[in-house]
């Protein structure tokens, strides 16, 4: 029995077989309202919502939970800063808020997305807060305290920032940034901003993106803990001022070294292709990720990596606004990919919603990735005209991933690769609110992924997985001193005839950061063959043989 | 967040209108649009007919820039395939990707923030055509089944770069010199 089957809330019982999420967050004790701005949400910046992690921040062996929190608004009035908050996890799987004691209250800034890895080398994770304002730094101090050092590790960098990843760019053993902004506008903006933009000529909404300016994303190489703006040198200027929301590295030409993809909102998206020195070329338009099948460009929120048909190349999907497809892109080889929303069934699924933070993950263990999306509209005036998008607050959407059913009938007809199972995955997936981050970890260690959720002005949802589900390992990459590996380590696992890759993500979803752990479901396979671990400096560890059910800690081979 | 909002520019006009002296108005003259005002506006119109001239100019002149580079890269391409030297054949053939890919979007990343401020202010090239569907909003020149096959050899051709191959660069290419003859060379 998990951790958390002791606090959750009862909801129906789980099917025999499927899908089974409960939010468990009231039980839990996550309950930190997340503000947003104003309740009509009168710019932007109300809409755009906070991000979630999973970090183990006290290496105690669970996993905890940071929030990340606007403000409330009134008109032009600032009527709260929201706090951001700290869960750590009790060894009876409940939270406790610990922010007070460890610092980590966000400085009063609004905070748009977290991301967790450690920056310095000192073998804790740390904890950085993208805002609308100047970032945050939590350097991990040990001891559950920490302490921001944004100022004098060069990250403030003042803005409208969004998302951001921690990756080694340039194989120094250092992670670099990537920050992600959106637009350009000021504090007095937002708090002057009126609803100007008429929706279907039949509501005034918020006005933009079109119609303001685009903020330039940001690359910080970490020179010894230090963090230098070598957005230039780099080759990563942002010259056309895409809207930045998302930001994902990985190394999707499998040449051994990051590379960048960034989600734009109405603007192309952005591929910078690494050369292994740290230098990038944007090739978003070669690499057909820019636009969509159709060659347009779409109004891209978040993204998850992974190989959703088991070919061992990396795939990328792409959330969108609402009647718009989101996107899938399949990984060709050499860093080339091709828009298959259509025939994988995930454009038709995703048509309506409007949607931000993702996953791709493996939520019944049979093998292959199903798909978590967070969705919620921007528009609280659309509730007046249902007809169109359905309304403001939205359920999730979870995509299941059929490639390896077992229950297909000879000679059936071809069925697409993702089959929408929203109404049969629980009480979890029916919450209606204005999603925004979302995170994936295992929380309570029982082999199956759980989903942390944000929406706006309301606590997160804690989707608690309790599907019927197959055999599982959960590989976690250590350094030499036993931290968390750093983003960008990559393990194969060998399974049951099958090659499954998962990577330590670096960036993905929306403003939010998934648990380090590497999970893989393994079906009815009670054994991987093999476990290989292709760490970022370019070693490789393997092990054979590996049973199931387990946490398998790897660590580095001795240099 | 994919909205679209039109907005005019009306400070010009407004600087114009404000130098005109506005002593006829007093004199009791018959009423109708004073004449000084009318020739101011002309001048506008004339200054907005020519700006819109010369972006549909600077931007065939992109255009005939990336081609002219992709026939340069082109040109490598095929020195470097001919002796055998993948190396180079590999650089040749991205560079030519890049350029094919910049004609379908009408220049690179940095034309793109231009295109987009000029939408950002409420002027779009093709109003009619993007309402027909015809045009992507800002674009000037290449159409949107132009653009989707200048992408589609920019892919092809960049997916050469890793097995190359001269003929299947020619083939491609002379996709790339019929769509560049039917959708751009026609609007010079």
């Amino acid at each position: 029995m998990g951790r958390a089957d002791r606090g959750s809330a009862p909801g129906p019982p789980p099917a025999a077989a499927g899908f089974h999420f409960v939010d468990v967050a009231p039980r839990l004790g996550v309950d930190r309202v997340l503000l947003a701005g104003r309740p009509e949400k009168d710019h932007l910046l109300d809409s755009a919502g906070s991000g979630a992690a999973f970090l183990d921040y006290d290496g105690d062996g669970r996993l905890d939970i940071y929030l990340v929190n606007g403000w409330r608004l009134d008109g032009s009035k600032v009527v709260e800063r929201g706090r951001n908050a700290l869960y750590r996890q009790r060894a009876d799987g409940s939270f406790v808020d610990v922010t007070e004691e460890a610092g980590v209250g966000g400085e009063g800034q609004w905070a748009a997305g977290v991301a967790v890895a450690d920056y310095d080398n000192d073998g804790r994770p740390d904890i950085l807060v993208t805002n609308f304002g100047r970032n945050v730094l939590y350097r991990n101090l040990g001891h559950g305290r920490f302490e921001n050092v944004a100022a004098r590790a060069g990250v403030e960098a003042p803005g409208w920032n969004t998302a951001a990843a921690f990756f080694d760019a340039d194989g120094d053993g250092w992670l670099d940034l990537y920050v992600a902004r959106y637009v350009d506008c000021s504090l007095d903006d937002v708090l002057a901003a009126r609803r100007t933009l008429t929706w279907r000529g039949l509501e005034q909404v918020a006005f933009g993106p079109f119609g303001l300016q685009g903020a330039p994303d940001v690359f910080f190489r970490n020179v010894h803990g230090r963090f230098v703006d070598a957005t230039r040198e780099a080759g990563m200027t942002d010259l056309a001022r895409g809207f930045g929301f998302a930001v994902r590295a990985a190394d999707v030409d499998d040449d051994g070294d990051a590379d960048v993809f960034v989600a734009n909102d109405s603007d192309p998206n952005y591929l910078y292709r690494n050369d292994g020195t740290g230098h990038f070329q944007e090739v978003g338009v070669p690499a057909s990720v820019a636009f969509d099948a159709n060659g347009a460009a779409q109004a891209s929120m978040g993204i998850a990596a992974g190989d959703v048909d088991g070919d061992g190349l990396l795939d990328l999907f792409v959330t969108n606004f609402s009647e718009d497809f989101s996107t899938l892109y399949k990984g060709l080889g050499s860093g080339f990919f091709a828009d298959v929303s259509r025939e994988t069934g995930v454009g038709p699924a995703t048509f309506r919603a409007l949607s931000w933070g993702t996953a791709l993950a493996d939520f019944d263990n049979d093998g292959d990735l199903d798909l978590a999306i967070a969705d919620g509209h921007i528009y609280p005036q659309v509730d007046r005209h249902p007809e169109f998008v359905g309304g403001y607050r939205q359920r999730n959407m979870l995509l299941e991933n059929r490639s390896l059913r077992a229950d297909a009938p000879a000679g059936a007809p071809p069925e697409t690769l993702f089959r929408d199972v929203t109404a049969r995955a629980g009480p979890g997936f029916q919450i209606a609110r204005a999603h925004r981050g979302l995170a994936v970890g295992d929380f309570d260690d029982d082999g199956r992924l759980d989903l942390l959720i944000t929406a706006l002005d309301e606590p997160p949802e804690l989707l608690h997985n309790e599907s019927a589900a197959g055999n599982w390992l959960t590989v976690v990459c250590q350094t030499a001193q036993g931290s968390a590996a750093p983003p960008g380590t990559k393990v194969t696992v060998k399974a049951a005839g099958r090659t499954m890759i998962r990577d330590v993500a670096a960036g993905d979803s929306y403003a939010s950061t998934h648990d380090p752990r590497l999970h893989f479901g393994l079906g009815t396979a009670t054994r991987a063959e093999e476990v290989a671990v292709r760490w970022p400096d370019g070693r490789r560890t393997v092990r054979v043989n590996v049973p199931a059910r387990q946490f398998l800690r790897v660590r580095p081979p001795e240099p | 967040m994919k909205t679209r909002v039109l907005r005019r520019h009306s400070l010009p006009l407004a600087l114009s209108v404000a130098l005109i002296p506005a002593a006829a108005a007093a004199q009791g003259r018959p009423a109708g649009t004073p004449a000084e005002m009318v020739a101011a506006y002309d001048a506008v119109a004339d200054t907005i007919l020519a700006a819109n001239k010369a972006e549909k100019k600077v931007v065939l002149s992109i255009l005939a820039a990336s081609y002219a580079h992709a026939q340069g890269e082109l040109g490598r391409a095929r020195q470097a395939l001919k002796a055998n030297d993948s190396a180079a054949a590999k650089a040749a053939l991205e560079n030519l990707a890049a350029a094919v890919g910049q004609i379908g979007t009408e220049g690179d990343n940095a034309v793109a923030g231009i295109r987009k401020r000029l939408l950002e202010g409420g002027h779009h090239a093709n109003s009619e055509g993007e309402a027909q569907g015809v045009y992507e909003e800002g674009y000037v020149v290449v159409t949107r089944a132009a653009k989707q096959g200048f992408l589609a050899s920019s892919k092809a051709i960049a997916m050469l770069a890793a097995q190359p191959n001269a003929d299947a660069l020619e083939t491609e290419w002379k996709k790339v010199e019929a769509a560049w003859s039917q959708h751009v060379a026609s609007a010079r």
